[in-house]
């Protein structure tokens, strides 16, 4: 892997784990954690998009060790952003949003088996809550951790995308072409 | 403890939750909880108390939502295997500090990149969400709106997120010259400054652990 590349993903992972600050600032129930693995994706293909994705988890695990087992889902993740960029998904918002929330379906039903077998859906508050919401409402224990799941990922990547998008756009054209996948990514190449 | 090599260290702190799925979910769990339990304590003095605190902590919140979603049941069941996970980890990150892990790597012929990776992501995260903080700071100095509705949020996410990835990306250029300029590239070895001794002993006892959850999960399953 060259030196630039190999560069690029402790840069990316942190950008997947500095983002909560941002997302504390303002408030929103998001999570942003695969801005950094789509975008390492989006800039240079899926091999370093999915070690970004697997370090990002085997780090977070340090801090809380519930993360390793979702390293799964980073890498769905990688891959599609792979799709999308060949796709040419980030020229716009227009594709970028959609794009997003297919992803966050994708991610959802991914994350759903581990989050059940694993945890028992008992992951974090926000998508434990929802989930006793799901079963009040009469899902089955396994529809219930895909509707907390789906609550927590649906909006979640269709910010992701539209940031990743913004971020493509705003990169100097001399810096994105240092990067072998970036100016193809947003339709410039 | 910290004598160990890194892979023995791992190597435990992985068969006690793989124990703790494979045996049954009550008796297993109490005894991997009190194993990991036990390893905590024979920590150093103060360690012990920090190392059970954070365990605690971060345990404590998927016992709260294991018994809302489950009950009395699925909190005992789920909740010690889940402790285990929990208090084996911790009690590895306070073991095993990560230059000896990639020390250890190094020594037995992992290519630099792997070991370069582990360790400038762990410098490179507390340094970015220093600037994150720094960052959200200077933007509502400017009098950035972050509260709210949804739309205004979502502005102020887009003014803060951008600069901060845009700046982290043109770090790379920085990190790729010096790495360029300490000769790292594919195929080069280098030679680790202190490899964390092995012994035959321990290389046995890493392999006896692996039976040992092979064999557990054969018996399991038949």
């Amino acid at each position: 892997m060259p030196v630039r590349l190999l560069a690029l993903i402790p840069v990316a992972v942190a950008i997947n784990l500095a983002l909560s600050a941002a997302v504390d600032a303002v408030g929103l129930p998001l999570f942003l954690d695969t801005t950094g693995t789509i975008l390492a994706t989006a800039l240079a293909g899926p091999v370093v998009g999915i070690a970004t994705g697997a370090l990002t988890s085997a780090v977070n695990s340090l801090r809380n060790p519930t993360f390793w087992p979702f390293v799964v889902v980073q890498v769905i993740v990688a891959l599609y952003a792979w799709a999308a960029t060949r796709g040419g998904w980030f020229r716009s918002l227009k594709t970028a949003v959609p794009a997003g929330f297919v992803l966050g379906v994708i991610a959802s039903a991914a994350s759903t088996p581990i989050s059940y077998f694993i945890f028992k859906c008992a992951t974090t508050g926000g998508i434990a809550l929802t989930t006793k919401l799901g079963q009040l409402l009469g899902f089955p224990p396994l529809g219930a951790c895909f509707f907390g799941s789906f609550i927590a990922d649906f909006g979640d990547k269709a910010v992701t995308f539209a940031l990743v998008t913004s971020i493509l756009h705003a990169l100097p054209r001399r810096t994105a072409a240092r990067f072998p996948f970036a100016l193809r990514a947003i339709g410039a190449a | 403890m910290r004598r160990l090599h890194p892979f023995t260290l791992l190597a435990v702190a992985a068969a006690l939750p793989a124990a703790a799925w494979i045996a049954p979910p009550r008796t297993g769990g109490m005894a991997t909880v009190a194993a990991a339990l036990v390893l905590i304590v024979l920590l150093d003095g103060r360690q012990v108390f920090t190392v059970a605190r954070a365990a605690a902590f971060t345990a404590a919140p998927l016992w709260l939502f294991l018994f809302v979603l489950h009950g009395t049941t699925g909190l005992v069941e789920t909740g010690l295997r889940l402790t285990t996970v929990v208090a084996s980890s911790f009690w590895l990150v306070a073991v095993l500090p990560p230059p000896r892990l990639v020390e250890a790597m190094i020594a037995r012929g992992w290519p630099v990149s792997a070991a370069f990776l582990f360790s400038a992501t762990l410098s490179a995260v507390p340094a970015l969400r220093v600037r994150a903080g720094h960052l959200v700071d200077a933007q509502r100095a400017r009098g950035l709106r972050t509260r709210g509705g949804p739309l205004i949020r979502l502005r102020a996410l887009r003014a803060l997120a951008v600069p901060l990835v845009l700046s982290a990306l043109h770090e790379v250029d920085e990190r790729t010259l010096a790495l360029e300029t300490r000769g790292l590239g594919p195929g080069i070895k280098r030679t680790p400054l202190a490899p964390p001794p092995d012994s035959a002993m321990q290389r046995a006892v890493r392999w006896g652990i692996l039976v040992a959850c092979v064999a557990a999960l054969a018996w399991r399953i038949a």
